[in-house]
């Protein structure tokens, strides 16, 4: 029986998407999961728990067309600490925009990691519009997807999926002017102060 | 203004105001923690007020920049990848129709011609997804052109005052 080792690193862990995304999965998995934050100062810590799963799952979101360097920090300790049971790596991201496939940069960027490592790459879920995606009548679509997701993980039949609003591009637009605009007034800031063309003083 | 960005120092001397030379590593740059403060709470400004926000004003002025980074599994390595995190402010939360994609409206930032230096033990499927990586951060970075050189560490400050001699002609 296989066991799940689900890794958040998400530089904002404890209150992003990805933790959202990694309870949908725990939620829908059939076998033993445990969840984890990666943090600065805890990767020798995690690094020593590894050997205990038959799987990892790395939950993160799209950074500046690339992995963040949270996760980017992590995979440089685990390169050092090489592991004689090397489990499987599948990973759930997320990004701001529609397109899906913006994030298929950072999948090959792990598909690397893992080449270089011995490690396997997995299952792999990219999710478009990730930002605001639960936040609206189309989280069943997410959470459908993640069901799929964590059954062929626990199948062993690793596949790629990806899912995203079912909205035009000029839909999506509206919509994120209207969640960006509402994100700034509840900081009591209006829409033409975060247009500003300012930078600094 | 132009540009050189890089991750670690270079043994450059320029007699040109115009060019700015900012070696990463002498800084000290927190990590992005992506609170969006930069977008919804202090537009176009960093909440965390450590030495990136002395870098990304330049990011956004140049028109002309060389950035020079060590490659890791086909990416930027942390260094240069920590600062290009926290350069984000220098965009709008605002989403618009770019390339036939959806990408952020730039503040005040020049369109650019960029060129990457990248180094370090670099394999071929590296380089493929460097270059593709590269391609992707042209729609987000205002890159209106770039060039990607693959150096050995050792050449690398040749290299750069070989493309540093091509502006000033
Ligand atoms: C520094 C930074 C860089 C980002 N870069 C991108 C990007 O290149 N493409 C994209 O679609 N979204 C980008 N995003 C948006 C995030 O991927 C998106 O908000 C995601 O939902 C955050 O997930 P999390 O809450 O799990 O951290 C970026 C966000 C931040 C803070």
């Amino acid at each position: 029986m296989g066991k799940v080792m689900i890794l958040n690193a998400s530089p904002r862990a404890v209150k992003s998407n990805s933790k959202c995304y990694a309870q949908i999965f725990s939620k829908y998995c059939k076998i033993d999961a445990e969840y984890f934050n990666v943090s600065k100062t805890n990767h020798n810590e995690l690094c020593e728990k590894i050997e205990q799963f038959s799987d990892i799952l790395f939950v993160f979101p799209l950074y500046a067309d690339s992995i963040p360097v949270t996760l980017l920090n992590f995979l440089k300790t685990l390169e050092t600490k090489p592991q004689t049971k090397k489990p499987v790596i599948s990973v759930i991201i997320n990004c701001g925009f529609i397109e899906p496939q913006q994030n298929d940069i950072a999948i090959k960027i792990i598909s690397i990691f893992c080449k270089q490592n011995g490690y396997t790459l997995g299952s792999v879920l990219k999710i478009g519009s990730g930002e605001a995606i639960l936040q609206t009548p189309f989280k069943f679509l997410v959470e459908l997807k993640i069901k799929k997701f964590s059954s062929s993980i626990v199948k062993r039949k690793y596949r790629v999926f990806q899912t995203t609003m079912p909205l035009s591009k000029k839909m999506f637009i509206k919509a994120s002017t209207k969640y960006w605009t509402d994100y700034g007034k509840r900081n009591g800031v209006t829409k033409e102060q975060m247009m500003t063309m300012e930078i600094e003083d | 203004m132009k540009l050189i960005l890089s991750d670690k120092y270079l043994d450059i001397t320029l007699n040109n105001d115009d060019i700015k030379i900012i070696d990463l590593s002498s800084l000290k740059i927190h990590n992005c923690t992506g609170c969006f403060g930069c977008w919804t709470k202090t537009p176009g400004k960093c909440v965390i007020r450590d030495d990136a926000t002395k870098v990304y004003p330049y990011i956004a002025k140049s028109d002309r920049v060389i950035y020079v980074s060590r490659i890791k599994y086909g990416g930027y390595d942390t260094v240069m990848k920590t600062m290009l995190e926290r350069a984000i402010p220098i965009q709008t939360a605002f989403i618009r129709l770019h390339k036939g994609e959806t990408h952020h409206i730039q503040r005040d930032v020049a369109l650019k011609k960029a060129i990457i230096i990248a180094y370090g033990n670099i394999s071929d499927e590296e380089k493929d997804v460097f270059k593709s990586l590269i391609k992707r951060n042209s729609y987000n970075m205002n890159f209106e052109s770039y060039k990607i050189i693959f150096a050995n560490e050792s050449e690398i400050e040749e290299v750069v005052k070989k493309e540093v001699n091509k502006w000033e002609k």
